[in-house]
C-alpha cells in the first residue's frame, strides 16, 4: 500500500480541526473495509488517514427516540441489524444489512461507512432511502442535515464537504403500518456484490416508496400513491404495470457483474418479490394493530 | 485382502501443522537480507515497448535495481516445458495483460512498490489477439515471431500446433441419427488459495529457488540452464503448495528472479496478489464442434470433432494439454469411427497451464451433451444409453492403448444408485449424468529412499509434492504397513531436491501409483535386508535392530523406483498408467425468473481400484466437485475487447462459497483392486472434476427443456436461454 | 494527537503484549506476518474477500488485511498461533484434523478463527449458521464438507 500517514483525534473539535487542515487529502477510517480496498487497489492516495474510533461524539450505538431512530457513525452493520429497535420496524434494513459483506465484514463495517462510499451497489443504501433516512453532517461551521435521497452525487460522490463529518443516521419511525422488504441478484449464494439490489416500504396510506442500486450511478427512489401496491385484492397484473411504472427511472448498464438486459429483467423479478413479502408484512401489521 | 493401515482413514500427515498456523508455506519462507521485487505491468493485452525511464525509480530510497528486457543481451534465454519460447522478462514487445516490462528490487517491499510506480513506461498499444474467432483471423497479427518457430509448418499463422487423431471411416459409418452442435468452454483461473511467492537465494555457487512448485526437478533443470550451473548447484526447496491444482506445474516467475539475484548476489523475493496470480496462469478455453452419429438402439456410431483450443502467447504444457484431451475426446466408449482434429491458437492472453484434469472436461462437455441430446430423441434413457456404448473390463476402445482396465458398469451403477435415477422426481427438478474419462501418465520415473532408523522409527524420503492431496499420509501409510512401524514414527521428507531422489513430477494423479510404487519397493528393499538379517536368529525388527545396530549405531537404506518407459510411436509417448474413470450425476432446480441454479444433490463414482485412505478420497471428490460447481455456474475470466483481463482477484471471479455447495454431496467409489498402484490403487485426483459441467448441463436441459452449449452456466445465461426459447415458442 | 507516519501501539496477541512501532500504512496482516513473525495468518485476496487472514480482535472475528495495524493500539489479538493450550490442540482444531477438513492447509487457520467466533458466539450453530459462518471464507481444496462438519462436531464437543 502506498504510505499515508495516520491521525487518531480524541474528540470532535480535534476532528474537525484535521479536515480543515487537510480538506480532501484526508480520509476517514472507522470500519477501513472499503477504504483499504481502495487503498490497497492503488485507486485513491491520501495524504492522512483520520481514525474516529475515538471520537466519543461520534456514537457508535443505535438509540430510539421519539419518532426517530438514530444510527451513530460508528456503528457496526453486524450490531445494527441485531438492534431490537431496528430489527422490529426495519426488516429490509435488516435484510440488507445481514448481507454486506462476511461475518468479518460486518464485525467492522459501519453503515455510515457504506453510505459514505457511495458505491451504486451499497445494499443498505436502497432501504435507507426508502425509509427517508436524513444524514446529520457537521462541520466547524456547524451542522446541516439532508435527505439521504439527494445525499449522493455519482458512484463514490457525495455532497459531503471535505470538512464535514457524517455525525447521525436519522431514520423516521413508521407513522401507521408499515411493510418493507429487500432483496437483491447476485451471481452466487455466498457472500456477493448485488448486481441489483431494491428496497420496498409500503405504507398503510397507500404510499409505497421503491429505491433500487446498482442500476444507476446513483440510488434511484421512486414513489407511488396509487395504492395499488399496498392493496392485497389487486391483480398481479396491475401490480406489474405499477411495478414497471416505478421502474422505468433505471438505467442500468452492463459490466462484468451482467449485462444491461439481464439487470432490467431482475429489476422486475426482484421488485415483485419485494413487493410480495413488504405486502405482507403490511397487512400483518394491519391486522395487528386492530 | 486385509491391511492394517491401508484401506482406514488415518488423519492427515501435516494435519497438525495445518490447524496450528506451523505449516511453512512458500509465502513464510524468510532468508536473511532478502530484496523485495514487485512487478511493473502496462494495462493492455499487447504493447511495444518504446521506453522505460528507470530513473525515478532508482532514486527511491532503497531501490537497488530496475530491471527490464533492455538488461538483456540476445540470443535470449528461453524456457518452457515443451517449447522453449518464453523470455525472463518481456523483450520489446509485452503479449498478454499482465505481461511485466520490469521488476524494481529493494530493502522493503514499500520500497520494491514505490519504485514499480515510479518507473516510467512509455508504450505503443498494439491491436491483440484475445479471441478464437481472431486467432484464426489471417488478418490479425501474429502472436509469436515466426523466426523464433523454427521450421514450424504453422510458423506464420496463429495455430502453434495441430493434432489429428482417430480411427474407423466417418465419412462412411452408417448412422439413424446425425447430430452437429457447438460447445465452448470458459478460461477458468485455478485460483490456489495461495498466490505465488518466490525467493532466489544465491549462496557461494548454489543457487537455492524456494517456490510452492508441483515439479521441483523441472525448475531446477529450467535455473540451471539459465544460470549455466550444473544440477547439483541448483536447489529447488518446494514447501507443501497451499493448492496448486495443475497451475504449479511449471516455471512462473522464478527464472527473472534468480537471474536478479545472480547478478546482485542477494537473495531476491517476490510475492504475488492473489490477482496477480490469475495474470500468471489459467485454464485453456475451448470451442468444440461436433459431428455425432448414432444408431437406432442408441450406439455411438461416430463423432467427428473439431476443436480450436485457446492458448496464450507462449506454450507452457498446452501442447501436451491439448493432445491429451483430445486422445481420448471420444470418451470412455466403443466407437466404431473417430475422427478429431484440435488445434492450439497462440493468443495475447494469460498463458494457460494445466488445471486439474487437463484438457479432458473441454471435449467432456461436448461429446456428453452429444449423448444426452442423442438419447432424447432416440427415447432412450440417458444411462442406458451409456450403459450400451462402455467396454466391459478387458474390451479395447482405444486401439493403440490398454483395454478397459475396470468395472464402468458399476461405476454407473453407483452413482444411479445413489442419485436415485429411476426413482420418480418433482416436476420443477432436472436430472443430469456424465462419464468422464482421463488417461493418466504416460512415462514415469520416481524414485524413493526408506531409512528405518535403530531405534525403529522411520524417514522417508519422495520428491512428492503434497500440494493438498495427501500424498504424506498415504506414502506414510505404505511404509506403516510394510514395516509395522507406527505412522507417528514416521517422517516424510518432500520439496527439497538437495534431499530427497528424483521425481519426474506430481501432476496426472500418478502419485499414488508411481511414487506409491517407490515407496512400496524401498520398504519392501528394507523389509529384505531386515530378513537377511534376521536369519540371524532375531525376528522383531526391534531385535533385528539391535543386533545389527547395538554396538555401532546405523541404520538400514531402502531404495525403490519406478519408471515407465517412452514408448517410440505411441501418439502419446507411452500407455497410460490406468484410466481415472468418473460418473457424476445431479439432481438440481432451476429457478425460471433468475436463471439461478439449485443443486440439491450432487454425486462422484469412481473407479479408484483401492481406496488406501478412503478420507482422503472422499475429500479429493468432494473438493474436485466444488470446484467443479465453480466450473459449472459461475467461474469464467472475461477480457473487454482491448484484451485487458476484467475480473482479476476475488472480487469479480466468483469462486462457490460455503452457501454454494449442493445440498447433499456424496462420494462414491468402485474398489476391485486392479490399479497397477500398491495393493491395486489407481490415481482419483483429478476424476470428480471431468464431467460435472457436462452433468449439470445436462441436468439444466432435463429440467428446462433448453439445451446450453456453453459454460459456466451463470444465472444470466441460464435466463437468456430461457428467453430465447421462450420468444422461439 | 498528530498526524504519523510511525505509529506506537502496545497489543496484546494470544496473551503477550507487544510495543511496537508500526508504519502508518501497513496492515495488521503485514505487521503479525512481516513484523511479528506470526506466519500462521495467511495472505491471500488481501481484499476482504477470503478470510484467510481472520484473526479475532476484542473477541470479534476480522479480516487482518482490511485493519491497519495502528488501529490496533490497546486491542486484544487473538491468531490461530494462540488456539492451543499447553501443547494441546483445541477441540474445534482436532475436529479440523479428525474431520478431514483440512487439505493443503493454506485456508485453514483462517478457517479455524472463524469457526472460534462463530463457536464463542453461536455455541451449538446449525448446519445453516455454519455455512453462513463461514461463508466469507474461501477454500479451494475441500469443497467444504469436511469443514462444516468439523464445526458441527465441535459445536457438540462443547456441550459435554
Ligand atoms: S487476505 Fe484478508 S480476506 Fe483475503
Ligand atoms: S484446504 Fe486448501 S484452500 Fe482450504
Amino acid at each position: 500500500m502506498q504510505s499515508f500517514k495516520y491521525a487518531r483525534p480524541e474528540s470532535l473539535p480535534e476532528l474537525l480541526e484535521l479536515l480543515e487542515k487537510f480538506r480532501d487529502r484526508a480520509r476517514l477510517i472507522s470500519g477501513g473495509t472499503d477504504l483499504l480496498v481502495k487503498l490497497q487497489h492503488g485507486n485513491l492516495a491520501v495524504e492522512v488517514v483520520i481514525d474516529i474510533k475515538r471520537v466519543a461524539e461520534l456514537s457508535d450505538r443505535v438509540v430510539t427516540t421519539n419518532g426517530w431512530v438514530s444510527i451513530g457513525p460508528r456503528a457496526v452493520i453486524g450490531r445494527v441489524v441485531r438492534h431490537p429497535g431496528i430489527e422490529s420496524a426495519y426488516p429490509a434494513l435488516v435484510e440488507a444489512g445481514r448481507i454486506v459483506g462476511s461475518v468479518q465484514i460486518r464485525n467492522r463495517a459501519t453503515v455510515a461507512g457504506n453510505i459514505c462510499t457511495a458505491s451504486p451497489a451499497a445494499d443498505t443504501v436502497p432501504p435507507l432511502c426508502a425509509y427517508d433516512a436524513r444524514i446529520r453532517l457537521v462541520s466547524t461551521e456547524g451542522s446541516r442535515e439532508v435527505p439521504l435521497r439527494s445525499f449522493f452525487v455519482g458512484p463514490g460522490k457525495t455532497v459531503i464537504a471535505p470538512n464535514e463529518v457524517l455525525a447521525e443516521i436519522r431514520v423516521p419511525a413508521p407513522h401507521g403500518a408499515m411493510g418493507s422488504s429487500f432483496d437483491r441478484i447476485t451471481r452466487r449464494r455466498g457472500v456477493d456484490l448485488a448486481t441489483i439490489n431494491i428496497a420496498g416500504v409500503l405504507h398503510d396510506n397507500g404510499t409505497a416508496v421503491f429505491a433500487f442500486g446498482a442500476v444507476a450511478p446513483t440510488v434511484v427512489v421512486a414513489e407511488e400513491t396509487s395504492g395499488d401496491l399496498c392493496d392485497p385484492t389487486v391483480s398481479a397484473d396491475r401490480v406489474d404495470e405499477v411495478l414497471k411504472t416505478l421502474l422505468a427511472t433505471a438505467r442500468p448498464i452492463s459490466d462484468v457483474r451482467s449485462s444491461k438486459e439481464y439487470r432490467e429483467a431482475m429489476l422486475l423479478v426482484a421488485a415483485r418479490r419485494v413487493q410480495r413479502t413488504a405486502l405482507e408484512r403490511l397487512t400483518q401489521a394491519r391486522g395487528g394493530r386492530e | 485382502m486385509s491391511y492394517s493401515v491401508i484401506g482406514s482413514s488415518v488423519n492427515r500427515v501435516g494435519g497438525r501443522d495445518r490447524v496450528t498456523g506451523r505449516q511453512v508455506y512458500s509465502a513464510d519462507v524468510s532468508v536473511a537480507g532478502t530484496l523485495h521485487a514487485k512487478l511493473v505491468r502496462v494495462p493492455c493485452a499487447r504493447a511495444r515497448i518504446v521506453s522505460i525511464d528507470k530513473t525515478g525509480a532508482l532514486g527511491v530510497p532503497g531501490v537497488r535495481m530496475v530491471f527490464s528486457g533492455e538488461d538483456l543481451e540476445p540470443p535470449y534465454f528461453r524456457y518452457g516445458p515443451v517449447f522453449a519460447d518464453k523470455p525472463i522478462i518481456a523483450i520489446g514487445e509485452t503479449k498478454y495483460d499482465g505481461d511485466p516490462v520490469a521488476v524494481v528490487v529493494a530493502e522493503t517491499v514499500d520500497a520494491a512498490e514505490a519504485g514499480a510506480r515510479a518507473v516510467e513506461v512509455q508504450y505503443e498499444e498494439l491491436p491483440a489477439v484475445v479471441t478464437i474467432d481472431q486467432a484464426l483471423d489471417p488478418g490479425m497479427p501474429l502472436v509469436q515471431d515466426p523466426d523464433t518457430r523454427g521450421d514450424s509448418p504453422f510458423r506464420d499463422t496463429n495455430t502453434l500446433k495441430e493434432w489429428r487423431f482417430g480411427w474407423g471411416d466417418v465419412e462412411t459409418a452408417s448412422a439413424d441419427l446425425v447430430i452437429e452442435n457447438e460447445y465452448s468452454f470458459p478460461m477458468i483461473s485455478q485460483f490456489a488459495m495461495e498466490p505465488f511467492a518466490f525467493t532466489a537465494a544465491p549462496d557461494h555457487d548454489v543457487m537455492t529457488i524456494y517456490t510452492s512448485i508441483q515439479i521441483p526437478t523441472k525448475m531446477q533443470k529450467t535455473i540451471a540452464d539459465l544460470l549455466g550451473k550444473p544440477l547439483s548447484k541448483v536447489r529447488v526447496v518446494a514447501p507443501d503448495p497451499g493448492g496448486a491444482f495443475g497451475g504449479k506445474q511449471h516455471p512462473k516467475f522464478e527464472p527473472v528472479l534468480a537471474y536478479i539475484a545472480e547478478k546482485l548476489q542477494r537473495p531476491v523475493r517476490l510475492e504475488l496478489t492473489l490477482a496477480e496470480s490469475f495474470y500468471a496462469v489459467r485454464r485453456t478455453s475451448a470451442r468444440v464442434r461436433v459431428r455425432s452419429g448414432f444408431t437406432r438402439d442408441g450406439k455411438v456410431a461416430f463423432h467427428d470433432v473439431n476443436a480450436d483450443w485457446l492458448i496464450g502467447a507462449y506454450a507452457d504444457i498446452t501442447p501436451r494439454i491439448v493432445e491429451k484431451g483430445s486422445y481420448a475426446g471420444g470418451g470412455p466408449y466403443v466407437i466404431p469411427a473417430v475422427r478429431i482434429l484440435s488445434r492450439a491458437l497462440l493468443s495475447h492472453t494469460t498463458p494457460p497451464s494445466a488445471f486439474r484434469g487437463f484438457g479432458v472436461p473441454q471435449m467432456n462437455l461436448a461429446i456428453e451433451s452429444q449423448l444426452d441430446i442423442a438419447a432424447k430423441k432416440l427415447n432412450i434413457d440417458p444411462m442406458e444409453m451409456r450403459l450400451r456404448n462402455i467396454p466391459r473390463k478387458g474390451q479395447n476402445f482405444l486401439p493403440d492403448d490398454p483395454a478397459c482396465d475396470g468395472h464402468w458398469d458399476q461405476v454407473i451403477a453407483r452413482a444411479a444408485e445413489n442419485i436415485g435415477w429411476n426413482t420418480p422426481k418433482e416436476s420443477n427438478r432436472g436430472r443430469g449424468m456424465a462419464l468422464g474419462i482421463k488417461m493418466s501418465a504416460t512415462t514415469a520415473a520416481s524414485y524413493s529412499v526408506v531409512r528405518l532408523h535403530a531405534d525403529g522409527s522411520a524417514t522417508l524420503l519422495c520428491g512428492t509434492s503434497d500440494m493438498g492431496q495427501g500424498a504424506r499420509t498415504v506414502y506414510a501409510q505404505i511404509v506403516s504397513e510394510e514395516l509395522g512401524v507406527p505412522i507417528e514414527r514416521i517422517h516424510v521428507v518432500m520439496g527439497d531436491t538437495s534431499t530427497v531422489p528424483f521425481d519426474l513430477q506430481t501432476t496426472a494423479s500418478r502419485s499414488t501409483v508411481y511414487m506409491g510404487r517407490a515407496v512400496y519397493a524401498a520398504s519392501q528393499d528394507v523389509k529384505r535386508q531386515l530378513q537377511e538379517a534376521s536369519s540371524q536368529g532375531s525376528d522383531s525388527n526391534e531385535e533385528i535392530l539391535k543386533s545389527l545396530f547395538g554396538k555401532v549405531s546405523g541404520e538400514i537404506i531402502g531404495v525403490g523406483t519406478a519408471r515407465a518407459e517412452k514408448r517410440d510411436g505411441h501418439p502419446l509417448g507411452g500407455h497410460t498408467a490406468f484410466y481415472e474413470l468418473v460418473c457424476t450425476a445431479v439432481e438440481i432446480e432451476v429457478d425460471r425468473e433468475t436463471g439461478g441454479v439449485t443443486i440439491h444433490k450432487l454425486v462422484t463414482a469412481g473407479d479408484v481400484g483401492k481406496a488406501l485412505n478412503p478420507q482422503h478420497v472422499h475429500m479429493q471428490d468432494d473438493g474436485a466437485a466444488v470446484m467443479g460447481i465453480g466450473h459449472a455456474l459461475m467461474e469464467h475470466l472475461i477480457y473487454d475487447e482491448r484484451g485487458r483481463l476484467r475480473n482479476a482477484g476475488a472480487l469479480d471471479y466468483r469462486i462457490p462459497t460455503t452457501k454454494d455447495t449442493p445440498g447433499k454431496m456424496v462420494s462414491v467409489f468402485v474398489e476391485n483392486e486392479d490399479g497397477p498402484g500398491p495393493y491395486g490403487a489407481k490415481g482419483c485426483a483429478e476424476s470428480g472434476l471431468l464431467a460435472i459441467g457436462t452433468a449439470i448441463a445436462n441436468a439444466v436441459a432435463d429440467a428446462t427443456g433448453v439445451r446450453i452449449r456453453e459454460l459456466p452456466l451463470t444465472p444470466e445465461t441460464i435466463w437468456s436461454a430461457l428467453q430465447e426459447a421462450g420468444d422461439r415458442s | 494527537m498528530n498526524e504519523m507516519t510511525t505509529v506506537p501501539i502496545a497489543v496484546t496477541i494470544n496473551q503477550t503484549r507487544y510495543d511496537v512501532e508500526v508504519k502508518a500504512h501497513h496492515t495488521l496482516l503485514e505487521v503479525l506476518r512481516e513484523q511479528l513473525h506470526l506466519t500462521g495468518t495467511k495472505r491471500s485476496c488481501g481484499e476482504g474477500e477470503c478470510g484467510a487472514c481472520t484473526v479475532l480482535v476484542n473477541g470479534e472475528a476480522v479480516n487482518s488485511c482490511l485493519v491497519l495495524a495502528a488501529e490496533m493500539d490497546g486491542a486484544e489479538i487473538l491468531t490461530i498461533e494462540g488456539l492451543e493450550r499447553n501443547g494441546e490442540l483445541s477441540p474445534l482444531q482436532q475436529a479440523f484434523l479428525d474431520r478431514g477438513a483440512v487439505q493443503c492447509g493454506f485456508c485453514t487457520p483462517g478457517m479455524v478463527m472463524a469457526a472460534e467466533y462463530l463457536l464463542r458466539t453461536t455455541p451449538h450453530p446449525t448446519e445453516a449458521e455454519i455455512r453462513e459462518g463461514l461463508s466469507g471464507n474461501l477454500c479451494r481444496c475441500t469443497g467444504y464438507e469436511g469443514i462444516v462438519e468439523a464445526v458441527k462436531h465441535a459445536g457438540r464437543e462443547t456441550d459435554s
